[in-house]
């Protein structure tokens, strides 16, 4: 319980909880929004743009007693300071009396905006901030009627700046809060923005190379509080006011970042609604009001040109184009046909209310095994089990409490818990980052790495297929470490799955589970396992039955009738084909064709995200629904309504009517989903701070969450004392001599199928290329910059050298999905040889 | 030459950095060799200083940005700085700095074509008791008169190319 | 007698071995034998005020600092900035050694871990010089470790500055330390407070001449001191006079001493005979301008004195200006030292100047109007108070003040029908 202290502003009494800033306090309790620019809920005040200045007093006191002077009347005694104070640099303390609507305040402001507008351009009309622009709100609301500037005098600025590839800055327009630079510090911790020059011409710059380019730059737009930031994606794209928000989930990591599709009627697509830009919806719990640039600006596949629009179905060795009313009965035939020797593969981007009709449908043709896809990560069955606790946020781990985050690159996988833990050790958590190469991650947890900022943490570095042992004898090889993590208040282990076999992540998961058992920090708030499983539904595969084995015993042993949905087989898996081929009859759901028409006997459009209802479970295990956007690609449908459908038509009963009662069914058939229904997925509180009213000068233009805060699923260990189990198999490899561990990589920016319509991200993707050893360069003749062979049962892949000391000896790390040719899934062993020389490779 | 492993500031970089408690308060300095080593601060120069202290370029050229001793464009061999501020103002600087831009044919912030002098005007710089008064090259020259000027001028172009821009070791 | 200006009683009292041979480092030693709290007793005893311009007690600002945090610091602040003042330059060069004295006792009294010079970058002689000295006195156990045998351990370091005068406020000044911008931060935390401090440890700043005093006050005593001066403003002060006198230069007299005395005794009078003095600036740019009236120079110069003249004796930069002077030329000088010296940091100030400077270059232009000269008296009134440091104080008070005292200097620009002024709406 925090401590709560009386404060007075304008006359009333509000009880705030103490040590509370002034604006925060002023907002949250006493409904007064002082106006703010450079203040920001989220970052340290710095008192710049002096917008919150107000009549500050504190109670005289008796200096011997100590206690409050009073007046005749009773009253305490005030003494105000004699200039006005910047509220937003001021704590609470009790007896603290604050004027908001006096004169002087008023004036004040008054003269701050005139100020400020005396050298920013009116061009409210154009701007693409017009109509949810601080400036503007505030300036209607205490500004004055005219300026007493001389227009000619006025400075001309650059108008159209690129800071970046994404992010355009208009110099005119920027009012020099700090907002942008102190978040890329603060919360970002990449200060690749700063202030250039001083006085009136103060700019913002980048100096960095390749400028401002990190995977969080588009928050900057929102918390600009004028249009000086732009994103390539969405400047001059429409209007703030013509734009319907439909809340909704990020479909691309375990995060679940909860957004806001600006949905627009759009010439460009047959006049339909389509995503004008992607915005982040305040959920503290999950993302804060913070989403990556790759939810932001991802959204161009929904209505990519290539999308799927036609059921296809091959006939007589001939695919194609048909309608659902000839598909359907041909699918319930061929499905009838297998004699139960069915299987599905669901990709991880399924909605919960897809996996379990997909579930149904297998099942009752007979079949059992459900593959989910990527068969990469075997940590969920440990995240159910002694997932993060009950009410756990990421948002609260501070001091005494500790981080651990292994064989996983969390800056590339799931950044937004790359963001909140590198805050967490901000507030004084102790980050300990141990993987077989070096990660981003890692910067922040060594000390001084970056600004000589002292933090709390360590980084451990291990051979290639060395997390699991590294992990279990953490405290005989690195006592002091796990001396620290054992004792720490709380514990969260994020375990991945880098450098790993499928049974090696699963032992990892396992080993981390164990240490969380044995250290005592399970089964509570703030404490436990978290794995970056990919894509938006790892947990919900794993929740209903789909897993990672299941997958790797369908690609053993082929059905005869495969279901694959939302899963780019040909692309992740460069040995899809050969098992793919064996099977009889593949129907396969999905966006787009990955060339998998070739084999498959039938291509089924489904629809993304943004085009339907459902639910994903993130991460931490939280519920979340996303809600329709925009109008389907042609005749495609909801995966569960396409699998529903063939049940109907294999006379399973009729359909469900909606994704809704999908869930409602699921909930009564999954112990874990018990009470979630859509409704209760839809609810939401009042969260601090409160972002996205009507002034939207307090948070910037993250929009409060009106679609729901989901519903976490407990851990088991949450209920019942979870025990520690043997940790199975590692997996481990033994490379042959001369031969290497090639580990596949992630990166955030990668030419993934439903990335690749992103073309403005594009500059931004790197060429192939594999890091190696330093000292293994030298070894085996390989220098900077050198195409490399790299040779891995039949695949090979030539790609640029990386030389690097921060990989351990006789790893390969390979990034996925920058190359057309698939990457092994997960770590393999292989052989490498340089091919060419550094200058040959010219600029691919 | 660059200032990282040049054996002319090994010793002056090593001071630098063990006089402070951290790495980031060393930039000032840091700067100023890289300004003394490239006429001006470069981005080769702000590169190195980054990789010094382990900070990102961008918060370097902030620093070179905010200061005005700090030039981010290349100066004349003698960067001529002349305060026009109020004291020396009352004492006839303004004029004597526009007959000196006049003297080298140059407008203001501009250098001669030869490449030789730079002319600027700057605030005060604490010799208002000595004015019209000018630093070149950060050395101050007071009691400045047009004839005084003009013997200096022709030394300094006598002189050229044996006085470094910025601050030198000498 | 000097107790500051040494240098120019006694031949090269730059060196050590004169410097100890009239009375160097007697008051640091002093200072040894007796505890931390002792040494800020008389500091205190002694009423000395900070030169660098708010006057704040040197005693009381000492005895500010925390005694339990382990990591303290000093920092001198001699940055040297504002116009018109070249006091501190003389003490450095003509008397080095008595100003790191003076911050070793201020070090020893606060149990500082090291001392920092901080210099404006065109004092890099001065910053050399001060090099050579430091590297002397550690040579001889004067600084550095176990000073002088006490066991008390401090270094003293300088570090430049780079062109620019606002890294003379002090929170300014530890940013531009830390490597940062020289912007002031947000106070409280002061510096003096855990945080507020070079490096967020607790920390003092003093003005060089401050410092420069305290040897003296140690080794001659706080009544020694206190007899010099008025009451509330004891000791000694440089006044550094420029403009239109006959002997511009630093004058060391005693505070309280009138501006008549100055002026005319010291400094000679009227730069030229026939021209009267006009107006004076006593405390550089920053501090309100005075018509120089025959009441104002027979103010004593003292904190409290000036007060009731309307104005400040801050660092003592006085900056004469006879009648041929227009103020609205002065108005537009001091202005675009203000602009140009603006960090950027906040609104009013960062607006402000350049505001203010754009308009009265319409006025001196002739393109002005009489609500010209409203506007700009509007505009700095707006600025004054609001601000996140006092430079933008500083830079209301010469448009504020200079058209208080000469309005008519104003209305010779603006006739009532020049100029077009139109606004932008
Ligand atoms: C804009 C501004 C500029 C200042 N410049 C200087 C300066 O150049 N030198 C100085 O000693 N103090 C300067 N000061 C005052 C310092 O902030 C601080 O009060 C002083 O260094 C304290 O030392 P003292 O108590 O010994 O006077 C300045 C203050 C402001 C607001
Ligand atoms: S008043 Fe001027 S110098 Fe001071 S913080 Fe504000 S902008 Fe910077
Ligand atoms: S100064 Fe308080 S919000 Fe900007």
């Amino acid at each position: 319980m925090t401590d709560m202290v009386t404060i007075n502003v304008d006359g009333k009494d509000y009880q705030v909880a103490a040590g509370s800033n002034l604006v925060d306090a002023a907002k949250w309790h006493a409904d007064n929004d002082i106006p703010v620019f450079c203040y920001h809920p989220k970052m340290e005040p710095v008192g710049m743009c002096r917008m919150c200045l107000v009549e500050l007093g504190t109670p005289v006191r008796d200096r011997a007693t100590g206690e409050v002077a009073l007046n005749e009347d009773g009253s305490p005694q005030i003494r105000y300071f004699p200039k006005l104070q910047t509220a937003c640099t001021t704590t609470v303390s009790d007896g603290m009396h604050i004027k908001t609507n006096t004169k002087e305040v008023i004036d004040a402001r008054n003269d701050v905006l005139e100020f400020l507008l005396s050298s920013h351009p009116l061009d409210c009309p154009i701007c693409d901030k017009g109509g949810e622009c601080p400036l503007q709100n505030l300036t209607m609301r205490h500004g004055p009627q005219s300026s007493r500037m001389y227009f000619e005098d006025k400075q001309l600025l650059e108008k159209h700046y690129p800071l970046g590839d994404l992010i355009f800055l208009d110099r005119e327009r920027c009012i020099q809060c700090a907002r942008c630079v102190r978040f890329q510090d603060e919360v970002v911790g990449d200060d690749v923005l700063a202030f250039h020059e001083r006085g009136r011409r103060l700019q913002i710059i980048t100096n960095s190379e390749p400028g401002f380019d990190t995977y969080f730059s588009g928050n900057t737009t929102d918390i600009c509080p004028v249009g000086a930031l732009t994103t390539t994606d969405f400047r001059f794209g429409a209007r703030p006011w013509e734009l319907n928000e439909v809340p909704s989930i990020s479909p691309w990591d375990a995060a679940g970042e909860n957004i806001s599709l600006s949905m627009r009627l759009d010439r460009d697509f047959g006049g339909r609604a389509l995503i004008k830009r992607v915005m982040p919806r305040q959920n503290e719990g999950v993302n804060e009001i913070w989403i990556s640039d790759k939810t932001r600006f991802g959204h161009h596949f929904t209505r990519s040109e290539d999308r799927l629009g036609q059921p296809l179905m091959k006939t007589g060795g001939v695919m194609r184009e048909s309608n659902w009313s000839a598909v359907m009965p041909a699918l319930a035939g061929a499905l009838r046909d297998a004699d139960g020797d069915v299987a599905a593969i669901a990709g991880s981007g399924m909605s919960n209310e897809d996996l379990w009709e997909l579930r149904q449908l297998v099942e009752g043709l007979g079949g059992s095994r459900l593959g989910a896809w990527m068969p990469t990560h075997g940590g969920a069955a440990a995240v159910a089990q002694v997932g993060v606790g009950f009410g756990t946020n990421l948002g609260q781990l501070g001091r005494g409490d500790a981080i651990l985050v292994i064989a996983c690159d969390l800056e590339e996988e799931v950044p937004i818990w790359r963001l909140r833990l590198k805050q967490a050790q901000d507030r004084g958590a102790y980050l300990v980052v141990a993987n077989a190469r070096h990660t981003r991650l890692e910067d922040f947890a060594l000390e001084g790495a970056r600004n000589d900022k002292v933090v709390e943490g360590d980084a451990i570095r291990f051979g290639a297929g060395e997390a699991v042992s590294t992990l279990q004898d953490l405290s005989a090889d690195h006592r002091e470490i796990a001396e620290r993590l054992s004792s720490a208040e709380n514990l969260v282990i994020v375990a991945g799955a880098e450098g790993l076999t499928l049974s090696g992540s699963k032992a990892l998961a396992q080993a981390a589970a164990n240490f969380l058992i044995e250290t005592g920090h399970v089964g509570r708030r703030n404490n436990g396992l978290l794995s970056p499983l990919p894509g938006a539904n790892g947990m919900g595969q794993h929740y209903l039955g789909f897993s990672p084995e299941a997958t790797l015993d369908i690609m053993a042993k082929p059905p005869k009738v495969l279901l694959v949905a939302q899963a780019e087989l040909l692309d992740d898996d460069p040995s899809a084909r050969g098992w793919l081929s064996q099977i009889e009859t593949i129907i396969y759901a999905n966006f787009f064709d990955d060339g998998i028409s070739e084999l498959a006997d039938y291509v089924l459009p489904i629809q993304s995200f943004a085009e339907r209802d459902g639910s994903f479970v993130n991460g931490e295990r939280r519920v979340q629904r996303f809600y329709t956007a925009q109008g389907p690609i042609g005749l495609s449908l909801p995966a569960w309504k396409l699998f529903g459908g063939i049940r109907q038509a294999l006379g399973a009963g009729p359909l469900k009517p909606s994704a809704a009662a999908v869930m409602q069914d699921l909930s009564a058939n999954i112990p874990e989903f018990e009470g979630i229904s859509y409704r209760a997925l839809a609810q939401v509180k009042r969260e601090f701070p409160d972002v996205g009213g009507r002034d939207q000068y307090y948070g910037g233009t993250a929009y409060a969450n009106t679609g729901g805060l989901g519903i976490q699923i407990p851990a088991r260990a949450d209920a019942r004392k979870p025990r520690t189990k043997k940790v199975g198999s590692d997996g481990a490899l033994a490379p042959a001599e001369g031969d290497v561990a090639i580990m596949p990589i992630t990166r955030l920016y990668n030419r993934q199928r439903n990335f690749r319509p992103t073309l403005i991200v594009e500059p931004r993707i790197l060429a192939p290329f594999a890091i190696i050893n330093a000292a293994d360069g030298v070894a085996w003749e390989i220098a900077e910059g050198d195409i490399v062979e790299i040779l891995a049962g039949e695949a090979q892949w030539q790609v640029r050298a990386a030389l690097s000391d921060d990989i351990a000896p006789g790893a390969v790390a390979l990034p996925r999905y920058l190359t057309d040719e698939a990457i092994p899934m997960t770590v393999t062993t292989g052989s490498i040889r340089k091919v060419a020389e550094a200058v040959a490779l010219a600029d691919r | 030459m660059a200032i990282i492993d040049n054996p002319k500031y090994t010793e002056r970089i090593n001071q630098h950095l063990a006089k402070y408690e951290t790495k980031r308060s060393a930039v000032m300095p840091l700067l100023y060799i890289a300004q003394e080593e490239y006429g001006w601060v470069n981005q080769a120069g702000i590169n190195e200083v980054a990789e010094l202290l382990n900070l990102d370029p961008t918060q370097v050229k902030s620093i070179a940005g905010f200061y005005t001793m700090y030039s981010e464009k290349p100066k004349g061999q003698y960067w001529l700085q002349v305060c026009t501020d109020l004291p020396c103002a009352l004492k006839g600087a303004d004029e004597f700095h526009a007959w000196l831009k006049e003297e080298l044919g140059v407008e203001e912030g501009g250098t001669t074509a030869d490449g030789m002098f730079t002319v600027e005007h700057v605030m005060c710089l604490a010799a208002c008791d000595k004015a019209p008064m000018l630093q070149c090259n950060f050395r101050y020259v007071e009691d400045l008169d047009q004839d005084k000027m003009r013997d200096l001028l022709a030394r300094w172009r006598a002189e050229a190319g044996q006085s470094p821009n910025g601050r030198g070791q000498e | 007698m000097h107790i500051l200006l040494r240098g120019r009683d006694i031949d090269n009292i730059k060196a050590l071995d004169v410097y100890e041979a009239h009375g160097g480092f007697a008051g640091m030693k002093k200072a040894l034998a007796m505890t931390p709290a002792e040494v800020i007793d008389i500091v205190k005893a002694s009423g000395l005020r900070g030169r660098g311009g708010a006057g704040f007690p040197t005693g009381v600002k000492w005895s500010f600092i925390p005694e339990q945090e382990p990591v303290k610091f000093v920092t001198v602040n001699a940055d040297e900035s504002e116009t018109g003042t070249f006091k501190d330059r003389e003490i450095m060069e003509e008397n080095p050694y008595q100003l790191i004295e003076g911050s070793l006792i201020c070090a020893y009294a606060i149990q500082a871990k090291a001392v920092y010079i901080y210099l404006r970058g065109e004092f890099w002689d001065i910053g050399d010089q001060l090099d050579a000295c430091i590297e002397s006195l550690r040579e001889k156990g004067y600084a550095g470790e176990n000073i002088m045998g006490s066991g008390y351990d401090c270094e003293v370091y300088t570090h430049l500055g780079a062109g620019a005068y606002i890294c003379g406020e002090e929170s300014a000044l530890l940013n531009s330390l830390e490597g940062y911008l020289g912007q002031p931060r947000v106070r409280p935390p002061f510096p003096a407070q855990k945080g507020g401090g070079l490096y967020k440890e607790a920390t003092v700043v003093n003005n060089v001449e401050t410092l420069a005093n305290v040897p003296f006050i140690l080794s001659e005593g706080a009544d020694a001191f206190k007899a010099i001066g008025t009451e509330q403003s004891t000791g000694n002060k440089i006044y550094c006079v420029s403009g239109h006198v006959k002997r511009p230069g630093n004058y060391e007299l005693p505070m309280g001493t009138t501006f008549r005395e100055l002026l005319y005794e010291q400094a000679g009078g009227p730069l030229h005979e026939e021209r009267p003095f006009k107006a004076m600036l006593p405390s550089g740019g920053s501090g309100p301008i005075v018509p120089l009236t025959d009441d104002v120079l027979d103010t004593p110069m003292s904190y409290e004195d000036c007060a009731n003249i309307g104005t400040i004796i801050g660092s003592a930069s006085i900056i004469i200006m006879d009648e041929t002077v227009d103020m609205t030329w002065v108005a537009s000088k001091v202005t675009k030292f203000f602009k140009h010296e603006s960090c950027g940091k906040c609104t009013p100030c960062r607006e402000g100047t350049y505001w203010l400077d754009k308009v009265i270059d319409r006025i001196l232009d002739g393109r002005g109007t009489p609500d010209d000269v409203k506007r700009i008296a509007d505009v700095a009134e707006n600025m004054a108070g609001t601000t996140l440091c006092a430079l933008g104080d500083f830079a209301a008070n010469p448009i504020i003040h200079t058209i208080r005292h000469f309005p008519d200097d104003f209305a010779q620009h603006v006739g009532p029908q020049v100029g077009s002024g139109e606004s932008m709406k």
